[in-house]
């Protein structure tokens, strides 16, 4: 499972707004940037780090849910949650298959066609999970998620000081 | 389940202030299912106390850089804590699993039987042999047998972590470990501590 990268510039006297921008850009990042390769069902990680991404976005969006404008953050927050799910539904059959397989090795060789028959089952339910999966990304490139993530985590930052003079008044 | 709200949140407050609040009331949630999962040890009530275990560690980890070590170790607790509910919801959403499949195996023969004795008065015993998936019943048998026994094992050993929580006093521990520091006594004015 890949760490999670660190939010640069955070003590305990930061602006929790700021914070917020910081923690919320970090992780939307993070998770656009594990996409790649998303839909290999060869390499089962892909899907867990993107899926990991995806809950620690969620957690930075809930946790300072009081720094954003509560449409928008409501609206993005629920586009990240369906994101969640899809991926769940793809990883969830790999956890359970792994289960099930190591189950097996361990019971008595009368025991394991029938296992063997629910892991068949599952396996189906994966391939119709990354269908779903693909649906899902390609709606996402569509809708630029990343982008408005960014833009929401930016309006939460305090505005830079106006230079004197550029505030609408002319300089004396 | 949906979060408690947190009052009194201030963006332009302090990351360390704020993130105290939140922890107070993510810490009270979570204390607030025990009694119950503890009791009835029921599907639901567990889940619950998972998510809210979850809650807690994020924002335990979120705010480390405002906390310190006291911070990620309450982090670790909670995240023990969510992965052995976890492994327990597992057990819970795989055992309908198995015995839903055994049903539908067991359906899929009576009626492979059924056709085969298109136009009999009575079925010969004998016929059960043929069941196409005869030999698939025994393995799942066992394994439902075997993920309720884990899940009672897990349960057990969910109560004690619990238990040994509350009784070395984690949550209070965990609040004073996370309080911004008291503001140093202002000096008397005629120079005496106060």
């Amino acid at each position: 499972m890949a760490k999670a990268l660190p939010i640069p510039g955070l003590n305990p006297g930061t602006r929790f707004a700021d914070a917020a921008a910081a923690a919320v850009e970090v992780r939307a990042r993070e998770v656009f940037a594990h996409a790649d390769g998303v839909l290999d069902t060869s390499d089962i990680e892909r899907v867990h780090d993107m899926r990991v991404a995806t809950r620690r976005l969620r957690a930075a969006m809930e946790v300072f849910a009081a720094c954003f404008s509560k449409s928008e953050h409501k609206r993005l927050l629920r586009e990240v949650k369906a994101l969640a799910d899809v991926l769940g539904e793809r990883r969830d059959p790999d956890v359970a298959i792994d289960a099930l397989e190591g189950i097996a090795a361990e019971l008595s060789a009368a025991d394991r066609p029938g296992i063997g028959n629910l892991v068949d089952e599952i396996r189906r339910g994966q391939g119709r999970g990354n269908d779903r999966l693909g649906e899902a990304l390609e709606r996402l490139a569509e809708s630029r998620l990343e982008e408005r993530l960014i833009a929401l985590a930016g309006t939460a930052r305090r505005p830079a000081a106006t230079p004197a003079g550029l505030n609408g008044s002319e300089p004396a | 389940m949906k979060p408690r709200k947190v009052k009194g949140l201030d963006p332009d407050g302090p990351l360390a202030e704020n993130a105290c609040r939140i922890v107070e009331v993510r810490l009270a949630e979570l204390r607030s299912f025990a009694p119950r999962a503890l009791e009835s040890g029921e599907q639901e009530t567990l889940h619950d106390m998972r998510i809210a275990a979850k809650r807690l560690r994020y924002v335990l980890e979120m705010s480390e850089p405002a906390f310190g070590p006291t911070a990620a170790e309450g982090a670790k607790v909670a995240k023990r804590l969510q992965d052995l509910l976890g492994e327990i919801h597992d057990c819970d959403e795989m055992l309908p699993r198995v015995r839903a499949h055994a049903d539908t195996l067991r359906a899929q023969d009576a009626a492979a039987l059924h056709e085969g004795a298109a136009g009999a008065a009575d079925l010969d015993p004998a016929a059960a042999r043929e069941a196409p998936n005869r030999a698939r019943y025994r393995g799942l048998e066992s394994l439902g047998t075997y993920l309720t026994a884990r899940r009672a094992v897990l349960f057990d050993r969910f109560v004690q972590r619990w238990e040994k929580l509350e009784s070395t006093g984690f949550a209070a521990d965990l609040l004073d470990g996370l309080s911004p520091p008291e503001p140093a006594p202002a000096a008397r004015a005629d120079g005496a501590a106060a």
